[in-house]
């Protein structure tokens, strides 16, 4: 009798077990190239200028191989990353003004709030914004917002892509953009706080190549990966764009 | 009572052995995940002078195929370009591709630091996917990294995305086969792939 009990729970055992197995509720493989996972591809920019544009890119690879990659790795060398991380945090909270700006474009008062919470606290405990305290404070977390981004929300399109010598991709709207971004920062004119030309100059000089390293290395990246660096580059802007305006 | 003691050890085997699979699979994917990553960069930065980079990458290889689909980042990438593959043309290029990946992004990591890695959420995208969102601190910047795992029979949650900075690579990677195809064919489109590898 003891033997056919134990039979049983050996066969509950093996019933049970097939029935957690079979209960999995994952899903097919051919689910994956369904319909419905083809969400990505929407994102697009118009590109009628691309064989001027192609060609400044061709131009831009060859200048940033031959002299601007080298002069990113020497910098990255030879400055500690904490200083780096520190001059690059001083140059974003330097561009407050513009995100304010753009947060305010968009009715979004309660993120240019928080904007001006995090500059406050950065400029002050995070001595001149070399650290930033704010990211501890969870009420501070804000997407940066532009000019751009603002005309995107207002209901224009990218118009169309652009790249630009030395600088890269951009669209008519976001260039456009820029020249507000750009005119509401204090470093730069017209209402620039640095009166000296020279020193101004340094400024933007340090800034640029600051940053230079970390963006030579995601576009090496994305070159090297890349069938086409060219459309690759593309779309990755009209993607980052894209998810930025949407944010 | 031998053969009792006998069935009652068959008995506990059997819960044993099956709770076994169910216990990997209750393994949360983001603690899979992070071992994956954990695993290779482990790999990437041995300080053992022996291993050779060509190795190195091919045990790279190994270990992100476990948590990673390439087979299926790359079919969705093709879209609907994947059936005018034959199925050699089709595994020739996964394997091209997958190659191509690796070396791009190891490259950089080879020399430097290590990276450090913070999870930072998980948000459930239904019908069993889910997005892993980490940030990637490399010297002095930060980089968004966003995962997209998906649950598959038979396979468990495997990565059949990745996002940097909000860049989908299926959809970048769509966005160029899909300009190579209007001009060019398959047998192109593995010319290209050996060459790059070649650089």
């Amino acid at each position: 009798m003891k033997i056919q009990q134990l039979y049983r729970i050996l066969f509950l055992a093996t019933t049970v077990t097939s029935v957690a197995i079979a209960q999995d509720d994952a899903i097919d493989l051919d689910d994956l190239f369904a319909d419905e996972f083809e969400e990505q591809s929407t994102v697009t920019i118009n590109d009628p200028l691309e064989k001027y544009n192609r060609a400044i890119f061709k131009f831009n690879d060859s200048v940033y191989t031959s002299l601007v990659k080298p002069v990113a790795r020497t910098y990255s060398n030879v400055m500690p990353d904490r200083v780096e991380r520190g001059i690059e945090n001083v140059f974003k909270n330097l561009k407050y003004p513009s995100r304010l700006v753009g947060n305010i474009l968009q009715g979004r008062f309660g993120q240019a709030g928080k904007e001006t919470g995090k500059f406050a606290l950065n400029t002050t405990v995070g001595i001149g914004g070399i650290f930033r305290p704010s990211d501890d404070f969870e009420g501070l977390q804000t997407h940066d917002e532009d000019v751009g981004q603002a005309f995107a929300r207002w209901g224009f399109g990218h118009g169309f892509y652009l790249v630009l010598p030395f600088t890269g991709p951009t669209s008519l709207r976001d260039f456009v953009g820029d020249f507000v971004d750009d005119a509401v920062e204090p470093i730069n004119e017209p209402w620039s706080q640095i009166e000296d030309d020279t020193d101004r100059l340094i400024l933007r000089v340090i800034e640029i190549t600051n940053r230079l390293p970390a963006i030579m290395e995601l576009y090496d990246s994305m070159r090297r990966s890349a069938i086409d660096p060219y459309s690759s580059v593309r779309d990755a802007y009209a993607q980052r764009r894209a998810r930025q305006v949407a944010q | 009572m031998l053969l009792l003691k006998r069935i009652s050890y068959l008995a506990v085997l059997t819960f044993a052995l099956a709770s076994l699979p169910n216990a990997q699979a209750e393994e949360s994917p983001e603690k899979l995940l992070e071992q994956t990553i954990s695993e290779v960069l482990d790999v990437l930065h041995a300080s053992d002078q022996q291993i050779s980079l060509i190795d190195k990458r091919t045990k790279i290889l190994d270990l992100l195929q476990s948590r990673f689909s390439f087979d299926i980042i790359i079919r969705r990438a093709l879209g609907r370009n994947w059936n005018l593959l034959s199925d050699s043309q089709q595994n020739q290029i996964t394997t091209l591709i997958s190659d191509l990946l690796i070396r791009a992004y190891t490259r950089e990591l080879e020399n430097g630091p290590k990276p450090e890695i913070k999870f930072l959420r998980t948000d459930d995208l239904g019908s069993n996917k889910i997005e892993i969102v980490t940030t990637v601190a490399y010297k002095s910047n930060f980089v968004s990294v966003s995962y997209r795992l998906a649950n598959i029979k038979g396979r468990g949650w495997q990565v059949y995305d990745v996002l940097i900075e909000g860049i989908s690579m299926v959809s970048n990677y769509r966005k160029q086969f899909d300009e190579h195809f209007q001009t060019k064919n398959a047998a192109d489109l593995l010319k290209l792939l050996e060459g790059k590898l070649e650089e």
